[in-house]
C-alpha cells in the first residue's frame, strides 16, 4: 500500500527551542493515524509541517506523493487545532467560499454545503451568520469546511476538543463515515477514548520526539494486561484482613488499595513475566470476590507510563493555556 | 491564479457590498448631487411679499429726501440691475481668467442668466414707501407703530388704487449729529450714530438694503453740506478692476490662481483617499483573520502568497472603485459646470497610474503590518513612522504647488512611497515639470513596488501564524532575512 505521509528526519526548530527532532513517520493510505502527546510535544509543528504552512529545517517530507503539500492542497482537508471562522459571513457563504478555494466549482459547491449541513443537522443555519451559532455548531461547520472536497488525506487537529457527549459521538461517525469512504485520516487529540475506539495506529510524540508508533494492536501487545482488580462480596472478610496474604502470591508486584483504585476494590498489579490465571485462582481461593477482573491497560495508562503525565491533567493544561506562541 | 480571484472577490464583496461602506463612500456624493439638483427646486418657493412703508425721523433735515429718492420704485429697480449687472461681470471674468474659450465663456453666461432670473424671481417682492415723520416726533410713540403692525407678510389690499403705507415695517431716526459731527465749527469731526429699528423678522435683504440706503443718504448729505460735488465723488470713488494676466514660456495666458491651487489639491487627495481607504481596509481585514484564526483554515488551501495577492486585488478593487466614483462625481460636476477643460484627460490617466503604484507599494506594507500584529494597536505602533512619511505630501502640498520645480519638490517626486502624491500633484498643476521625470518616477515607484512586495511576502508568510508578543521593526527586518 502506497503512503499518504512519508516522514524522514525531520527537523524545525524555533530559535533555540527544538519543536521537531529526527522525526520518521510513515502514514500508509487508508490507515487512521492517532497523534497523541502532551501539550507543546510538537503534535501541531509537526502538523503544519506536513501541511506545508510551516517547512523543515532539515529532513525529508513527501505528501500524497509529492514533495510538499502545496501541490496537493485540493486533495488535503484539514481542521487546526485554532479553529477560526468569519463571525460576521453567513454560514453557507463561509463554506462555499472554502469549497471553491478547494477547488470545487460554485453550484455543486452550494449543493455539497446544503447537504452536508443537512448531514449535520444544521440545515437551518445556512443563512445564519457564522457568529450566531453554538461552540458546537462552528465546530461542525469547521468540520464540514474541512470535508467538503472529498479529500484523499484528512487531517484533525484536536477534533474531539469542546464537543458535549452527543456531539462527540456525531463526531466519531463521522470520523468512521470518513474512513469507510477510504480516506487516509491523521487526528491528533488529548480524547483517549476517542482514539481507543477509532485509530488503527499510534503516534506518539513527547518533547518533539517520537516515542511511539506503533499499530493499536501492537500497541495491546506489548502494553499487555498487568493489573488484575478484585471487588469482595459483602459480608465476607474486609480487603484489609485479604490483601496482605495476596501480596505475598509471587507473581504479584504490589497491591494497591484507596487512592489510585476504585472505592472497594484493589488492584494486583502483576510482575512482566507473571501467570494471570494462576494469580486469578488464587485470589478466588481466598474469597468470594463480587468481580474479578483482568485488566486491560487504557490507552490513558499507557500515555501516562510513556509521558508520566494524566489525561486529566493534559486536559487542565489545554484548557488554561493562554496565548500560544505558533511560529510560523 | 484561479484562488487568487476567488480571495480577491471574497475580499471586495466582504467590503464593497457592507452597509458601512456604501453609507459612508455613496452618501457624500449622492448628498452633493441632491444638494446641486434637489436644492433649488426646494428653495423655489417665491418669498412672501414685502409691504409696508419705513418711518423716517430726520433731525438734520437734510437725510429724509434722499432716503424718499432711494425708496423710490424706479430707484429700487435701478439697483437691482446693477447688482445683476455686476455679478455677470465677475463670472465673466473668472471665466475668461479661467483660460476658458469664448464658446465655454458663453454657455456660462447662458447658465448664469438663467441663475440671476431665477435668483431674481426669488428674492423677495418689496413694496416699501418712506415716510417722513416731523423731526420732533417722539422715538417711542413712532416705534409704537411698527409694534401694532404685525406680521411683516402682510399683503398690499388687493384692486385698491392706493394701497396707502401699509405696516409700518422700520424706523430710521437721524439725529444732526450724525450729518453734522458734534462741532459745528468743525464739520465731519465725531460724527454721531443713527437709529434703525426693525419689526421682528423682517426679511433680511430688506434690512441690508435699508442699512445701505441710509449709510449712502446720510454720507451723501454730508457731502452736499461740505459743498462737495456728491456725484463726482462717488464716480471718483469707485474701485478699479485688476485684469490678471501670467507670463508663461508660451507667451501669456489667463489663468487663475484658484485653479492653479485646487485642481492639482483635489487630485492629491483623491489618491490619498482611495489608496489610504482600501489600505486600511486591508488592515483590518488581515488583523481580523488572524484574530479570529481563520487564516489557518485558509492556509490550508491556498498558499501565504496567493492569500496575500488575493487579498491585496481585491482591497484594491475597493480602491478604485472609491477613485472612480469621487472622480466621476467630480467630472460630472465639471462637465455640469461647463469646465470640464480644467481636467485634461492625460492627468486622468497619470492619476490611474500613481494610483496602482501607490496603493501597491501601500497594500504591501498594510498587508505585511497585519500579518505581523495581533490587534490594531499592535498596528499603529508599526505603523507610526511610515505615516510620518506618507503625510509629507499632504503637509507640504501648498509649497510643492506654489514652486512645483523647486528643488525640494523635484526630490520629493524620487522618494520612495511619496512620489506618486507629489507627482500626481505636480502634473495636473499649471507649470509644466520636465517630461524626464514622469517615467523616471514611475521606474522609482515600481522599484519599490517589487521591494515591497518581496519584503511583505516574507514577514506575510511569517507573520500570519505567530501569536503572542508584538513584534517591532528589528523583528520584521528579522523576519525578511531569515524567511
Amino acid at each position: 500500500m502506497p503512503d499518504a505521509i512519508a516522514i524522514k528526519g525531520v527537523r524545525k526548530t524555533f530559535g533555540t527551542k527544538v519543536a521537531v527532532e529526527n522525526l520518521d513517520l510513515v502514514v500508509p493510505e487508508g490507515s487512521l493515524c492517532g497523534f497523541i502527546g502532551p501539550n507543546g510535544a510538537g503534535k501541531t509543528t509537526t502538523i503544519r509541517l506536513i501541511m506545508s504552512i510551516l517547512f523543515p529545517d532539515s529532513g525529508e517530507l513527501r505528501v500524497l506523493g509529492k514533495a510538499s503539500a502545496i501541490e496537493s492542497k485540493d486533495r488535503i482537508g484539514y481542521l487546526p487545532e485554532e479553529r477560526g471562522i468569519y463571525k460576521k459571513m453567513r454560514v453557507g457563504e463561509f463554506l462555499r467560499y472554502i469549497a471553491r478555494l478547494k477547488g470545487i466549482d460554485a453550484a455543486p459547491a452550494d449543493a455539497k454545503v446544503r447537504q452536508w449541513l443537512t448531514r449535520v443537522g444544521l440545515e437551518e443555519t445556512y443563512r445564519k451568520k457564522c457568529e450566531e451559532l453554538s461552540k458546537g455548531m462552528q465546530q461542525k461547520v469547521q468540520f464540514i469546511s474541512a470535508v467538503i472536497h472529498e479529500p484523499d488525506l484528512l487531517i484533525l487537529d484536536e477534533v474531539f476538543t469542546g464537543l458535549d457527549p452527543v456531539n462527540r459521538r456525531l463526531m466519531r461517525e463521522l470520523i468512521s463515515e470518513q474512513r469507510r469512504a477510504g480516506r487516509t485520516i491523521i487526528f491528533s487529540t488529548h480524547a483517549m477514548r476517542e482514539a481507543e475506539e477509532l485509530c488503527d495506529h499510534l503516534f506518539m510524540i513527547n518533547n518533539g520526539i517520537k516515542v511511539l508508533d506503533l499499530p493499536m494492536s501492537e500497541v495491546w501487545r506489548r502494553y499487555d494486561p498487568r493489573t488484575i482488580t478484585v471487588e469482595p462480596i459483602a459480608g465476607g472478610p474486609s480487603l484489609r484482613e485479604v490483601s496482605e496474604a495476596w501480596g505475598r502470591i509471587p507473581d504479584v508486584l504490589r497491591v494497591v488499595m484507596g487512592p489510585g483504585a476504585e472505592p472497594g476494590t484493589c488492584d494486583l498489579m502483576l510482575r512482566d513475566d507473571a501467570d494471570p490465571a494462576g494469580v486469578m485462582r488464587a485470589v478466588a481461593a481466598s474469597i468470594t470476590p463480587r468481580r474479578l477482573e483482568l485488566r486491560r491497560a487504557s490507552l490513558e495508562d499507557i500515555f501516562i507510563s510513556i509521558v508520566g503525565i494524566s489525561a486529566d491533567e493534559l486536559e487542565r493544561q489545554n484548557s488554561s493555556q493562554g496565548q500560544e506562541v505558533a511560529r510560523a | 491564479m484561479r484562488k487568487v480571484f476567488i480571495i480577491a472577490i471574497k475580499e471586495f464583496l466582504a467590503t464593497a457590498a457592507t452597509k458601512g461602506f456604501i453609507f459612508g463612500m455613496l452618501f457624500p456624493p449622492i448628498i452633493l448631487g441632491a444638494i446641486i439638483t434637489i436644492m433649488p427646486l426646494l428653495m423655489n418657493k417665491k418669498p412672501p411679499a414685502v409691504f409696508g412703508h419705513v418711518a423716517v425721523i430726520d433731525r438734520s433735515g437734510a437725510v429724509a429726501p434722499r432716503l424718499v429718492e432711494a425708496f423710490a420704485p424706479e430707484a429700487v429697480e435701478n439697483r437691482r440691475k446693477e447688482r445683476t449687472a455686476k455679478v455677470r461681470e465677475a463670472i465673466d471674468q473668472g471665466a475668461k481668467s479661467a483660460g476658458l474659450d469664448p464658446d465655454t465663456t458663453k454657455a456660462i453666461s447662458g447658465e448664469l442668466d438663467k441663475s440671476l432670473k431665477a435668483a431674481e424671481e426669488l428674492a423677495p417682492v418689496t413694496s416699501l414707501r418712506v415716510v417722513v415723520l416731523p423731526p420732533e416726533t417722539g422715538e417711542e410713540e413712532a416705534k409704537e407703530e411698527i409694534r401694532k403692525a404685525g406680521k411683516r407678510n402682510e399683503a398690499p389690499p388687493v384692486g385698491a388704487a392706493d394701497p396707502g403705507p401699509g405696516p409700518r415695517l422700520a424706523l430710521i431716526v437721524i439725529p444732526d449729529q450724525a450729518v453734522r459731527g458734534s462741532d459745528a465749527a468743525q464739520p465731519g469731526a465725531r460724527f454721531g450714530e443713527y437709529q434703525l429699528l426693525t419689526a421682528p423678522r423682517l426679511d433680511v435683504e430688506v434690512q441690508s438694503d435699508l442699512r445701505s440706503q441710509a449709510n449712502r443718504a446720510i454720507v451723501d448729505a454730508r457731502l452736499a453740506l461740505a459743498g462737495e460735488n456728491v456725484a463726482q465723488i462717488r464716480e471718483l470713488m469707485q474701485s478699479p478692476a485688476a485684469k490678471e494676466t501670467t507670463v508663461t514660456a508660451d507667451g501669456t495666458a489667463s489663468i487663475n490662481e484658484v485653479t492653479k491651487l485646487i485642481v492639482p489639491a483635489a487630485f492629491m487627495f483623491l489618491l490619498w483617499i482611495s489608496v489610504f481607504s482600501s489600505g486600511q481596509y486591508l488592515l483590518m481585514s488581515t488583523i481580523e483573520e488572524k484574530s479570529s484564526r481563520v487564516m489557518e483554515v485558509i492556509l490550508s488551501a491556498v498558499s501565504p502568497m496567493q492569500l496575500m495577492c488575493g487579498k491585496i486585488i481585491g482591497k484594491g478593487a475597493v480602491g478604485v472603485l472609491i477613485l472612480a466614483l469621487y472622480s466621476g462625481v467630480g467630472i460630472t460636476a465639471l462637465i455640469f459646470f461647463a469646465v470640464a477643460e480644467l481636467v485634461p484627460w492625460q492627468n486622468l490617466v497619470y492619476l490611474g497610474v500613481y494610483f496602482a503604484l501607490a496603493y501597491a507599494v501601500i497594500a504591501c506594507f498594510m498587508a505585511a503590518v497585519g500579518a505581523a500584529v495581533n490587534d490594531i494597536n499592535e498596528a499603529q505602533t508599526l505603523m507610526g513612522p511610515i505615516m510620518l512619511i506618507l503625510v509629507i505630501p499632504m503637509m507640504l502640498w501648498l509649497p510643492i504647488l506654489r514652486n512645483p520645480n523647486s528643488t525640494f519638490a523635484e526630490v520629493c517626486s524620487f522618494v520612495p512611497m511619496i512620489n506618486p502624491f507629489v507627482m500626481v500633484l505636480r502634473l495636473c498643476g499649471s507649470e509644466p515639470i520636465p517630461f524626464w521625470q514622469v517615467p523616471a518616477s514611475i521606474a522609482v515607484g515600481m522599484a519599490t513596488v517589487l521591494f515591497m512586495a518581496w519584503a511583505s511576502a516574507k514577514i506575510f508568510r511569517i507573520g500570519v501564524l505567530m501569536y503572542g508578543k508584538p513584534p517591532n521593526f528589528a523583528t520584521l527586518v528579522r523576519w525578511v532575512r531569515m524567511a
